[in-house]
């Protein structure tokens, strides 16, 4: 067996110039596809944490039925204790409890429809970047404080600015009727057209007085950096949750916003489809070489088939040279993939007119490529399968050689 | 305007439409209704029970109309919202929170939001009488209801009416009670149903005193409109429709 390793690697370096020429096309197609599937899997990191970190969390707590329609009513108990057992019980601080409302707000002049948020002063910070956001003036002071926060666009639409009043009239959580005026100490301008224009925040303490909620809430949001632990933090928060109340579900980001997993999956399976292409460009001219290099030593292989060898092994040694080949192109071409992403994992890649974008959602301005084991393996894997298969197609041609017309061929 | 709010109100639809009229014409059926309603008085006293499957809750109220127009409607009870009230003047409306002593102008894009958080939308209560005029209205049948004629109109907006439904069909007897009002969507499916449950005759009309408006998907919601009290023809004070009567309640 070692003889025919042996073998095939002297036969590869045969005809240097071709070897190393397929061998760049395997490489620069390996590599090709390791930074691009890299750079792809980094964008949708930098999506689901743009997603995650402005207001949405990466997991939220809520009553069963809450998501689909959002009724005041189907609110969690005593939300703040299930804070902090979820706190003690997960070692993650980045947890706040809000509770949402719908309301007709106005100033002097004009009054549109919102969402109000009542949220813990202390803990919101952890897990949106809307009290970061914060502009002009301050975010709100503590729980029972009476003040309000604003977008920047709905201001804007009010006509309001820092210190007026802001007129808030709603239905509480028991049909009554909610109302109350604040004053406006902040205005935030987080960039998300929706969030400025339709939300504004009041503290928790003071949305639940106004709203009747008692110590009711409607969501806790958990914030963790890491997508992947999503189905982890979902299992863990399980038996507390099923403790507290066993209508609670606990809803990942991808549940929350569809729309962000959807629009990722959509772009998967486009990149896939251009993967795909670039595959079969790099199968059919390494089919090619090796279709050459075996027609071109039919002669070799008629005497070694004069000399005893059954076409099968010869077969053998044809798909071995193929896949030394492959492998060492492979692997050089994958390395090198590695380090352009590792390059630009450490100093970023940035577009044209990326800042201007990025910026508004207080994102970095850069990409940076994803480094897993996926992105790295995934695209050399498919390529070392596809040029293996276009290997057979030459290596099968030897079984039909007949050893004494074999020799005659030039 | 306020049409539908002399509706909840159980005020006789289609009054003074005489039973020998050419009945065959739906547009003229709701368009001589309708102008039977100029310069009508009434006063009400009513309840509104909203039902859903873990609470209810009872508001009481009483309202003054004048024409199709003018309404204010003020709550008596519970009494955590005594005093909170709604003033409708030919399309707009007011809300006064008696908490915050401020009245608030309803912007029209919140006119598909619930009214006091009922069944009924802002929309359902102070819709304006562009229902003759955004509506095509086609008589489908003709039946018999406790020896009363029956009429089955069916109302479609105009492609451009600033409605939400797809259309609405309405059951109205001869002697004009509305028995049941059912609001389809744009797919034609049945979104949800108002229906009369008793029917009274009170200082010589004939009026639906119950209605009861129905989430057609979901049997545990709906919202039930009482009128216990209802006078008609009375004589109104001037300032009753203004913005300052709604915000000092007498």
């Amino acid at each position: 067996m070692t003889t025919n390793w042996q073998f095939a690697w002297r036969n590869i370096w045969r005809n240097k110039r071709r070897t190393i020429l397929t061998m760049c096309a395997i490489g620069f197609g390996a590599s090709l596809i390791v930074f691009s599937v890299g750079l792809q899997l980094g964008q949708y990191d930098l999506m689901i944490s743009g997603s995650t970190r402005i207001y949405q969390g990466l997991v939220q707590v809520q009553k069963k039925g809450y998501l689909d329609e959002a009724r005041m009513r189907n609110s969690i108990a005593d939300a703040q204790t299930l804070a902090n057992n979820i706190r003690k019980t997960t070692a993650i601080n980045d947890v706040a409890v809000r509770a949402n409302g719908f309301a007709l707000v106005s100033s002097r002049e004009r009054t549109y429809g919102v969402a109000v948020i009542g949220v813990e002063t202390r803990h919101e910070g952890n897990v949106s970047i809307i009290p970061g956001l914060v502009k002009e003036g301050r975010y709100l002071a503590n729980d029972n404080a009476s003040e309000v926060v604003i977008g920047r666009s709905l201001a804007k639409n009010l006509k309001i600015t820092l210190g007026d009043e802001l007129t808030i009239l709603g239905s509480g959580r028991d049909g009554s009727i909610a109302a109350t005026i604040f004053p406006v100490v902040g205005i935030f301008d987080s960039g998300s057209r929706e969030l400025d224009r339709g939300l504004v925040q009041i503290p928790l303490n003071s949305f639940q007085q106004v709203f009747s909620m008692g110590n009711h809430a409607h969501a806790v949001v958990i914030y963790h950096q890491n997508a992947e632990l999503v189905d982890t933090l979902k299992t863990q928060l399980q038996p507390l949750l099923k403790a507290a109340d066993p209508d609670l579900l606990a809803l990942g980001w991808d549940q929350i916003q569809p729309g962000i997993k959807e629009s990722i999956e959509l772009d998967y399976s486009s990149g896939w489809f251009m993967y795909i292409v670039l595959v079969a460009i790099i199968t059919f001219s390494i089919m090619n070489t090796f279709l050459m290099s075996v027609l071109e030593r039919t002669r070799e292989f008629g005497i070694m088939l004069a000399l005893g060898f059954k076409p099968i092994n010869i077969g053998k040694l044809v798909m071995m040279e193929a896949l030394i080949l492959t492998l060492f192109a492979l692997i050089a071409g994958t390395l090198i993939g590695l380090a352009v992403n590792y390059y630009f994992l450490i100093n970023g890649l940035t577009f044209e007119g990326m800042e201007e974008i990025a910026a508004q959602y207080n994102m970095p301005a850069t990409i940076t490529p994803q480094i897993s084991i996926e992105s790295t393996l995934l695209g050399p894997a498919v390529i070392l399968i596809f040029t293996l298969l276009a290997a057979l197609y030459p290596a099968m041609k030897i079984r039909k050689l007949e050893p004494v017309e074999a020799m005659r061929h030039i | 305007m306020s049409h539908r709010l002399l509706q909840i109100f159980s005020l006789w639809l289609f009054a003074g439409l005489s039973c020998s009229s050419q009945a065959d014409n739906a547009q003229q059926l709701i368009r001589q209704a309708i102008d039977n309603y100029r310069g009508i008085t009434s006063y009400s006293e009513a309840t509104m029970t909203i039902h859903r499957p873990d609470w209810q809750r009872v508001i009481a109220m009483k309202a003054w109309t004048e024409g199709l127009d003018k309404s204010l409607v003020r709550i008596t009870a519970p009494k955590k919202d005594k005093d909170s009230g709604s003033l409708l003047l030919d399309d707009n409306m007011w809300s006064y929170a008696p908490k915050i002593n401020r009245v608030i102008k309803i912007p029209s894009s919140m006119s598909g939001q619930s009214w006091m958080g009922s069944d009924f939308s802002n929309n359902d209560i102070a819709r304006a009488d562009d229902i003759i005029d955004n509506y095509t209205h086609t008589l489908l049948e003709t039946k018999n209801h406790n020896g009363h004629k029956l009429f089955i109109i069916q109302s479609v907006p105009h492609e451009d009416a600033p409605v939400v439904w797809g259309k609405e069909v309405l059951q109205i007897r001869d002697d004009h009670v509305l028995l049941e009002h059912a609001f389809y969507d744009q797919d034609g499916i049945l979104i949800k149903k108002l229906t009369t449950s008793e029917i009274k005759t009170i200082s010589g009309k004939t009026i639906a005193t119950t209605q009861r408006m129905q989430k057609a998907d979901k049997e545990n919601e709906w919202t039930e409109f009482h009128s216990s009290v209802i006078k008609f023809n009375i004589i109104i004070p001037k300032n009753t429709f203004t913005l300052s009567n709604l915000r000092n309640p007498r």
